[in-house]
């Protein structure tokens, strides 16, 4: 096999391309997305999965060739006695310029749309991420955060509304955290001493998906989970008000107890 | 260089400077870097605070300041003419001015010494163990000081000995600030969503320690540091002061800590701690540069400094000239802005 | 005491006791030779701890919460041989530590560059001995400082970039950032000396324009150290602070670990991120710059050709470095940095990638119309070539803002930097010991044996890596104890098994070569002067080269890249042969 090390190079490409050709079939490809801007990270992946695929692929093949050509075992001719080429290297400088150049211009508006522009509505809640929890707070019916009619949730059980732009307050209260919504194809750090937002908007009528900790935050990191339920805005105000009453509950009787313990 | 036997071979330099000062100059570069991380630091924590307190808050005198950078820039001459005598082969004339040179090294320690002395006195130390120096009137605040009264006062009376009238003043004093203290945490604890309890705070801050800057106050009270409501009650709290004597100021307003020295109770300087914590590692790096710098001439100066040495007298000075550079950067940062 | 021989250098391992001067000539040697073997030893017993230590990373992902058979028992009696979560987070925390700066940072600068530089430049040793010495000795406490770490509490364990606050939430972290200091000191010694050595030391003849691409590598790489590195010392300076003084350089207002204030702060987290970058961006260029410069060495002597384009891989080396200061931000895109800030860094980023396309193209052109000769250290740079393009295309993904912010944190960051840390480096620094493994020890190393070594390893860490890229693209997060948690992730735990056997395999096959190497050292056949025909002026030296390098005065007629020159009947032409008198001097290379 006097070329065995040439067919050998030649695998990865075959294989690189196969992997992911056939990934999707078995489900080991983009986490099913269920937003209205997840498509554009989508095709833009996509896209330059194709672009540098064919980059692969060329300089790949290109690799193979050579080694399979001028295999000094078979190559019979004496070698180029060339130091480079001046015309080849402005070539080979240009088009892979303008390529990055343009990959660079074309995915700003994206860029901008997931994390500059953001919406003009009321903020839907507030998540802070702690060790090694999420907790949310809704601003309840006078539609203000950091009053007393405020909604808290600590069980990392997140509703909101479907079909419509949501638009989260995040922070930290300990450690780094990163707030990740595979589904949604949204990801932000919170930063201890920080206030960030993030927006997104569910297109389909009722989800349950994962929400994911993507940063490291301690030996409890892997367990940072979260569900977060979409669901029409009827239902989830349904939601929100059932919490509410719970709350309400729970304070009196939190109340009924702090009595208690004083009469002892 | 390698051992004795080994084949000395010719080489093609590409610099016309023996290796020693190749080697410098590199050195000298990393530690622009190191330097350019820290004071990069120093100026992204300052600009992104909330509030930094003035100079004079700190304790931090342009004169004395600008006297030391005198010193420094002196210091540059004289290892130059050192150079310039050890070139001429002028030994003992290089001798005094290297000499020169290591005492004015000295005199800038010396009163950097004096500085953090005057810093320490007051409670600004840079690690919190030992610092007083507190960036809010909140919760913890009012709780440091808590424990300092509380632990002057079971010092006062757990003596054994009878109370003498002098103690019995301090205690009069302790229990004044307690009784403020008190107040203070029963507004917070009762009514949190009223700014009342941390006017008090404040108020009771500021008698420890007043400002001796108006700047910061309103600077903090801008970024949202202090409740609009406090800033309102402090204008109404500063108006006469300010319209008594505007140039005397300073030397105006005494706070508890200063009235009465014993007492060293925590003090509340917004931003204060962040500036402690860049203010002594900048200086304190840059005054290690100055030591190693004043053993390297203490150790050339039991040598005979002649022409076969000017070689490294012109090193040490390059290095003496790049540590008066950096300081050269630090007076304007830490004195003037 | 003018030559070394191979055996009693490998004595100086395992018996100490001898007399000063055997102390002075192998153990406190201030040759470069022997420094530069030492920083090999050291590296490669670290490389094998490294390696454990990703088995145990493997071993979770594939069998989570299974007693992990042999190692389990003995390193997690406690737990019943079970790898428990914050056991895990000190297991890639440490993996990477060890492999970034105790494997591949001094590999390639400590053993290759000390002993390459100069014997390539025909210098009788570096400029300041004494200096290189040191700058060995003072990977020990580093040594000793990492070891320790693993003994407090449950280790370090917030990653190697070691994000503030979490790092000032553990005592091990004290350990870790003592060690990275004296890393920093040792390579900032290193790399002063390495540049004086390449400017000042030079043998007549050898302009900058014909030094080898492997001294290029050095070279910026040692500036790229001595301008980077010491803003990351001063920055595991103040963290140090924050975690043993209290000081708030890195800590936020008002943040408290366990319910109590830790400072009153003002810090901000995101700054040690910024000063780490600053410094760690351009450091995985410092891990594969002196990678590249060997390769085209390699490419261009077992091509028997010239390199393809000298000066635009050396401007393009300079262009990675000089660009490799602006880009360090791509590492934050989701941090929470000013989104405006983040897309400048995306456009840097994307032009980062130009210099190494130049760099592949020119390697490329390098095999064209060649007479390629399969040895051993030639797969290996052929394989670099090849898996280098893998981790830089990937890297594309990533610079662009939108996909980062799916991928970032994912599986797919961690097959990038294994492309081109492991897959890249790691591959051209085997080639590299096959190839230089004659002038350090005199002997050759089996070349049977080093193709099976290569073989296996090019097919399993394939295996491993590159399923990576597809649990990328399903978002599957990096540093998860047990990705399994979450539904999500949970059909691809068989994947994740194939990954682990590959990598047991992999780890494995390292028998091979450890047998290979430690075999050839007293028992390979003998090499002389120049066993590949090569150029470069380090093989016109003896084999092992003496105290001093080279017995006669290196005079340089030519570049190192002169074979298959119609000037000269041979296919090689080395630096030093002096131009037939009868025909006009040699046309420099351009
Ligand atoms: C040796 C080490 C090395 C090298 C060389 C590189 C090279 C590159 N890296 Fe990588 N990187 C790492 C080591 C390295 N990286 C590590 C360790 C991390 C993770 C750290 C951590 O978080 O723990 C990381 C992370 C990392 C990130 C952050 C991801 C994240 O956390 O979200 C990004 C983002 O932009 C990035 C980009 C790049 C780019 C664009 C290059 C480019 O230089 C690549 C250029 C090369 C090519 C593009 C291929 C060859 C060119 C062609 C075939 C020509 C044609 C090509 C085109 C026209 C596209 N890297
Ligand atoms: C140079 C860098 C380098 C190298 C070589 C490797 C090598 C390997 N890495 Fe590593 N890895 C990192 C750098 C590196 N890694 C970094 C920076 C991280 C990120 C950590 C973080 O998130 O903070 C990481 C994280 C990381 C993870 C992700 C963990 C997680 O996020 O949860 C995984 C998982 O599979 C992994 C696996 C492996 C494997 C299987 C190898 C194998 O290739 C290992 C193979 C080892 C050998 C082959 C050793 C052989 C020994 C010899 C050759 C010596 C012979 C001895 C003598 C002659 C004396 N690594
Ligand atoms: Cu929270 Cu990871
Ligand atoms: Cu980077």
């Amino acid at each position: 096999m006097r070329h065995f090390w040439a067919f050998l190079f030649l695998l990865v490409p075959i294989l690189g391309v196969l992997t992911f050709l056939l990934a999707p079939y078995y489900n080991h490809a983009f986490p099913r997305d269920i937003s209205e801007q997840g498509h554009v990270i989508d095709q833009l992946f996509m896209f330059i999965l194709s672009l540098t695929g064919i980059i692969f692929v060329g300089t790949e093949v290109c690799l193979f060739y050579f080694m399979w050509k001028y295999n000094g075992q078979s190559n019979a001719e004496p070698v180029k006695y060339s130091h480079g080429s001046h015309t080849l290297e402005v070539v080979w400088t240009i088009l892979p310029a303008v390529t990055l150049l343009f990959i660079a211009i074309y995915q700003m508006n994206a860029w901008a749309d997931a994390k500059m522009r953001r919406p003009n509505v009321p903020v839907t809640a507030e998540v802070t991420g702690r060790q090694f929890n999420w907790d949310v707070r809704y601003p309840g019916p006078d539609g203000e955060l950091h009053t007393p009619d405020d909604i808290v949730r600590v069980d990392g059980d997140i509703h909101f509304p479907s079909g419509e732009e949501v638009l989260l307050s995040i922070k930290s209260a300990d450690v780094l955290h990163s707030f990740f919504l595979p589904n949604l194809r949204i990801k932000q750090d919170v930063v201890p001493g920080m206030q960030q937002y993030m927006w997104f908007k569910c297109r389909e009528p009722k989800e349950v998906v994962d929400i994911v900790c993507a940063e490291l935050c301690g030996w409890g990191h892997y367990k940072m989970s979260g569900r977060a339920t979409f669901e029409p805005r009827a239902e989830f105000n349904a939601w929100l008000k059932e919490k509410a009453a719970e709350q309400n509950v729970r304070q009196v009787a939190q109340a009924k107890e702090e009595k208690k313990e004083e009469k002892k | 260089m390698s051992d004795s036997h080994a084949p000395k071979f010719s080489y093609q330099p590409a610099l016309p400077i023996p290796n020693g000062k190749t080697c410098l100059w590199l050195f000298l570069s990393t530690e622009i870097m190191f330097f350019a991380g820290l004071i990069g630091t120093y100026i992204v924590l300052r600009f992104g605070a909330v509030a930094w307190p003035a100079p004079h808050d700190v304790h931090l005198s342009e004169p004395i300041g600008a006297f030391n950078t005198f010193v420094l820039i002196c210091s540059s001459v004289t290892v130059v003419l050192a150079l310039e005598a050890a070139k001429l082969n002028q030994a003992s004339k290089a001798k005094g001015w290297l000499l020169l040179t290591f005492l004015l090294g000295c005199v800038f320690l010396g009163v950097k010494l004096y500085e953090y002395n005057a810093k320490f006195s007051h409670g600004i130390y840079p690690v919190r163990p030992h610092g007083l120096v507190y960036d809010k009137a909140d919760i913890h605040y009012a709780a440091a000081v808590r424990k300092r009264l509380n632990d002057l006062k079971t010092d006062l009376t757990n003596t054994g000995a009878a109370v003498t009238p002098d103690d019995q003043a301090r205690i009069t004093v302790i229990d004044d600030v307690m009784r403020q203290v008190d107040e203070a945490e029963a507004a917070i604890r009762n009514e949190p969503d009223s700014p009342a309890g941390v006017i008090k705070l404040m108020e009771l801050a500021y008698q420890i320690y007043p400002p001796h800057d108006h700047g910061t106050v309103l600077q903090a009270a801008e970024a949202g540091a202090v409740p609009p409501a406090a800033l309102v009650k402090f204008a109404a709290l500063e108006q006469p002061v300010a319209g008594e004597a505007a140039n005397s100021q300073n030397a105006e307003r005494e706070g508890l800590n200063e009235k009465y020295p014993w007492l060293r109770l925590p003090i509340m300087i917004p931003g204060g701690p962040m500036w402690a914590s860049t203010y002594f590692l900048l200086t304190g790096f840059h005054a290690l540069h100055v030591l190693v710098g004043l053993i390297v001439f203490a150790l050339l100066l039991f040598k005979t400094l002649d022409r076969s040495r000017a070689n490294v007298v012109e090193n040490i000075g390059l290095y003496w000239h790049f540590v008066d550079l950096v300081w050269i950067f630090l007076f304007p940062l830490l004195y003037l802005f | 005491m003018s030559t070394i021989t191979a055996d009693a250098h490998v004595h100086s391992h395992d018996d100490h006791t001898h007399a000063g001067s055997f102390l002075s000539t192998y153990v406190f040697s201030r040759d470069h030779k022997i420094i530069g073997i030492q920083f090999l030893f050291s590296t490669l017993i670290w490389f094998l701890i490294g390696g454990l230590l990703a088995l145990g990373i493997r071993w979770q992902l594939a069998y989570p919460w299974s007693s992990m058979p042999i190692l389990g028992k003995l390193v997690y009696s406690a737990e019943g041989g079970q790898i428990a979560p914050e056991a895990y987070t000190m297991l890639f925390t440490m993996h990477a530590t060890v492999m970034i700066f105790l494997v591949i940072i001094p590999i390639l600068a400590g053993a290759f560059g000390n002993f390459l530089i100069p014997l390539m430049i025909g210098a009788d040793d570096m400029a300041f001995p004494t200096l290189n010495m040191l700058s060995y000795w003072f990977m020990w406490p580093a040594f000793f400082a990492f070891g320790a770490s693993f003994f407090v509490g449950t280790g370090p364990a917030s990653g190697w970039t070691s994000y503030p606050p979490l790092s000032l939430t553990s005592e091990a972290q004290m350990f870790w950032l003592i060690g990275l200091t004296f890393v920093g000191v040792s390579s900032m010694m290193g790399s002063v000396n390495y540049l004086t050595t390449i400017i000042q030391m030079r043998a007549p003849g050898m302009t900058m324009f014909r030094l080898p691409m492997t001294i290029w590598g050095m070279f910026i790489t040692a500036i790229l150290q001595a301008f980077a590195l010491p803003v990351l010392t001063a920055a595991g300076f103040m963290q140090l602070m924050d975690l043993k003084l209290g000081t708030g350089f890195f800590i936020p207002e008002g943040w408290s670990a366990s319910n109590s204030l830790r400072a009153s702060g003002g810090g901000q987290p995101l700054l040690w991120q910024h000063l780490f970058w600053f410094y760690s961006h351009p450091a995985v260029y410092i891990m594969i710059l002196p990678a590249m410069g060997m390769v085209s060495d390699m490419l261009s002597c077992f091509a028997r050709k010239p390199l393809f384009g000298y000066k635009p891989m050396v401007y393009s080396i300079a262009g990675i470095a000089g660009l490799g200061f602006i880009v360090w931000g791509h590492h934050m895109f989701v941090s929470g940095m000013n989104p405006v800030l983040g897309m400048t860094f995306m456009v840097a980023t994307m032009f980062i990638a130009l210099p190494s396309a130049i760099k592949t193209f020119n390697w490329l052109g390098t095999i064209w119309g060649s007479k390629i000769q399969f040895t051993t250290p030639m797969l290996f740079a052929l394989s670099f070539v090849s898996m280098f393009i893998i981790g830089g295309l990937s890297g594309i993904f990533m610079a662009a803002t939108p996909v980062d912010i799916f991928i970032h944190d994912t599986y797919f960051i961690v097959a990038h930097f294994h492309y081109v840390l492991f897959a890249g480096t790691a591959m051209a620094v085997f080639g590299a010991i096959y190839f230089w493994f004659p002038k350090m020890f005199g002997r050759m190393m089996n070349e049977r044996w080093g193709k099976v070594h290569f073989f296996l390893t090019f097919i399993f860490l394939n295996g491993v890596f590159y399923p990576m890229h597809i649990l990328g693209w399903v978002g599957f997060p990096r540093r998860l104890a047990d990705p399994y948690h979450y539904e999500t992730f949970r059909h691809l735990l068989p994947l994740n098994q194939f990954m682990t056997w590959c990598a047991i395999l992999m780890v494995t096959t390292q028998i091979i070569f450890a047998i290979n190497f430690f075999y050839s050292i007293f028992f390979g056949p003998k090499a002389g002067r120049n066993p590949w025909r090569a150029n470069s002026l380090e093989w016109q030296a003896p084999s092992p080269p003496g105290h001093g390098n080279f017995d006669f005065q290196p005079i340089i007629y030519r570049g190192p890249y002169e074979y298959g020159s119609p000037e000269v009947d041979e296919d090689y032409y080395p630096q030093t042969t002096p131009p037939p008198t009868d025909r006009p001097l040699a046309v420099p290379a351009h």
